[in-house]
């Protein structure tokens, strides 16, 4: 019985730790728990990047359920999901995006606004425009209320504008298929 | 060669690289700054904090703890700020939670369990001694001495 004991305690451990070592190796550290998830979208009023006389507010999403895209000409992966998104959207899917320069930043240094439209209508001309909208995220204080930590991430908000998913990285067939269409045809069919 | 002394000074000292210049008038404010955005960890290129990131994101957080800090904001109230927003991840000072605590108890748990196991093993080793092992041990050496 001893002997037993003895010789089982440390197999436990060692399984216990193997599988908590497994787990990591496999973990995607970038996955971080969404603190805005199943909340209602933070309160916001942005212009529209091309027309910055048009304020929104989360209103935008009543009523549908709607993709929120978060990106930037800069940044090379939302080129890559670009034509996919694009193809979504000709499908139906309501995309809306939330756009942030660097370049509006002081630390980067100020770009006027009419250079960033020419360079957004060049971008979307190029690669195809999946966006109802864009709204423009002047500041980054709403990526920041968002827990927004880079480009591309992508919100899935439902009807009553709650926020369902919190999508880190690009958008493409295998991520559409297997982790956002299932809880999008679900939010749809409410 | 002051300035040689000046130039070693200035390139060993262990400073952050911090390019913004957030400069406040209240000399505590300014300790403060320095300490939240050494603890404040950024969400983008994890295993910085946001004092030593030069992500866009770590920009955008070390401004905030600029502006929160100006708005006369406590030191909690600023980590509460980020922690609703990026999690517990975002502070290098984990919160206890039943989760986390194993943190602290499993090293203390696997001391007093060590210190159990080698006292209870030496207590047998002693119990289990053979006399009569001892005693043939006794005459062979008796044996070689003679």
């Amino acid at each position: 019985m001893k002997k037993a004991s003895l010789f089982l305690i440390p197999i436990t451990l060692f399984v216990l730790l193997s599988v908590f070592l497994y787990k990591g190796l496999y973990g995607d550290p970038r996955q971080l728990d969404s603190t805005v998830l199943n909340k209602p979208a933070p309160n916001f009023a942005l212009p529209d990047l091309m027309q910055p006389d048009v304020i929104y507010d989360p209103s935008i999403f009543a009523g549908q359920v709607t993709l929120m895209n978060v990106w930037g000409v800069w940044c090379v992966t939302c080129a890559v999901e670009l034509p996919y998104l694009t193809e979504l959207s000709q499908q139906g899917v309501r995309i809306i995006g939330l756009y942030y320069d660097q370049d509006t930043d002081p630390d980067f240094g100020i770009k006027s606004i009419p250079t960033i439209q020419k360079e957004v209508a060049a971008k979307l001309a190029q690669l195809g425009n999946p966006y109802e909208f864009n709204v423009f995220d002047v500041k980054r204080d709403y990526s920041l209320d968002l827990g927004v930590t880079g480009a591309p991430e992508t919100f899935l908000i439902d009807k009553q504008g709650v926020i369902r998913m919190h999508h880190i990285g690009d958008i493409n067939t295998r991520v559409w298929r297997t982790k956002i269409a299932p809880l999008y045809n679900e939010l749809i069919a409410q | 060669m002051k300035k040689l002394i000046l130039l070693f000074v200035l390139f060993t000292s262990p400073l952050w690289a911090l390019e913004e210049a957030y400069t406040f008038d209240d000399p505590v404010k300014q300790k403060m700054f320095l300490d939240l955005t050494e603890e404040l960890r950024c969400p983008q290129c994890q295993n910085q904090n946001i004092a030593d990131s030069d992500a866009m994101i770590a920009h955008d957080l070390r401004r905030k703890v600029y502006e929160l800090l100006n708005e006369g904001k406590s030191r909690e109230e600023i980590v509460d700020f980020m922690k609703s927003r990026y999690g517990d991840f975002v502070s290098y000072q984990p919160p206890v939670t039943p989760l986390t605590i194993w943190l602290w108890l499993l090293p203390v748990i696997f001391v007093i369990g060590a210190a159990w196991f080698v006292f209870t093993q030496r207590k047998k080793q002693v119990n289990d001694f053979d006399e009569d092992v001892l005693a043939k041990a006794d005459s062979l050496l008796e044996k070689e001495n003679d």
